[in-house]
């Protein structure tokens, strides 16, 4: 994990997309195994019964890939100030999701430097989540 | 889908806005921080083993459920379809946060691709024991009533 510089930074900069696959155990094992959690996440029935084509990927298991995306971008000294996404269509298990980002801002802030960015998750090339991320990033020593 | 041009939301259901839940005790547990690092495959060294340090979508295991004498019912059924997470501070794993959930507002969205709904915002705040807020989450529900089949 390598960091990343404010100087170096630029609008339109974009981020390596990243695919991960979400499966209905990744669903059930992200909440624990013990815990009670829509039924919908770990089984394909449940969710075809909801009207869906499919067990659920939970939002909140996308919203933290988001979360892990951008902190693996920034690196190990930035720091998360916040993550805002839209649900805008429901994900299916089984179906990958790719991870993309842009810079849309970077600005300093009270002393800080700050970096926005729009990120979303893409199935079949449609966007099912849209965020906005801001992040924390030092200046080069 | 008949077109609402009206508002469904009442003065009682205004009058909602603005109160708050009692706190409730939640606590990042190192257990779930493991379990979710490793589900991300997330190497980050800001929160590995040993660090005392929860990576911050530990917030997904700390989201109280809503309460329901802060929601109001004003369309049938609902899904949550925005969330917002907020830092202040590294959560500390085993250091207990005080959650006290707020309703925010509650807003029409007129027309729309779904047709009449109606927004339910929540906001939790999640209080460290010298009353600071470490983080928050926003919720936004969006409530509408079911095609009769």
């Amino acid at each position: 994990m390598s960091q990343r510089y404010f100087e170096d930074i630029a609008n339109d900069d974009e981020l390596e997309p990243l695919e991960r696959l979400p499966t209905e155990d990744k669903a059930v094992e992200f909440f624990g195994r013990d815990n009670p959690t829509n039924p919908a996440f770990g089984d394909a029935e449940a969710g075809r019964r909801m009207g869906f084509g499919g067990a659920l990927v939970p939002g909140l298991l996308k919203l933290s890939w988001i979360t892990n995306y951008v902190g693996a971008w920034a690196g190990p000294e930035a720091s998360l100030r916040s993550v805002r996404v839209a649900f805008r269509r429901p994900d299916i298990a089984g179906k990958p999701l790719v991870l993309a980002g842009r810079v849309v801002d970077k600005r300093q802030e009270d002393g800080a430097n700050v970096v926005e960015l729009e990120v979303v998750t893409l199935a079949d090339d449609q966007p099912t989540v849209r965020g906005n991320v801001q992040v924390e990033i030092p200046s080069r020593p | 889908m008949a077109d609402v041009t009206e508002s469904k939301i009442t003065d009682q259901h205004r009058a909602m806005i603005g109160q708050k839940s009692d706190p409730i005790e939640v606590v990042p547990r190192t257990e779930d921080a493991q379990r979710m690092r490793d589900l991300l495959d997330d190497g980050d060294p800001r929160w590995a083993d040993g660090t005392g340090i929860a990576p911050p979508y530990i917030l997904a295991m700390m989201e109280p459920r809503l309460p329901a004498e802060l929601s109001p019912q004003v369309l049938s059924s609902g899904i949550l379809t925005q969330t917002e997470w907020k830092f202040s501070q590294p959560i500390k794993l085993e250091e207990p946060l005080q959650a006290v959930t707020q309703l925010i507002d509650v807003r029409d969205r007129l027309g729309g691709r779904y047709g009449y709904s109606v927004l339910v915002m929540f906001q939790t705040a999640y209080l460290n024991s010298d009353g600071e807020e470490a983080a928050a989450s926003l919720r936004t529900i969006t409530q509408f009533d079911r095609p009769e089949s």
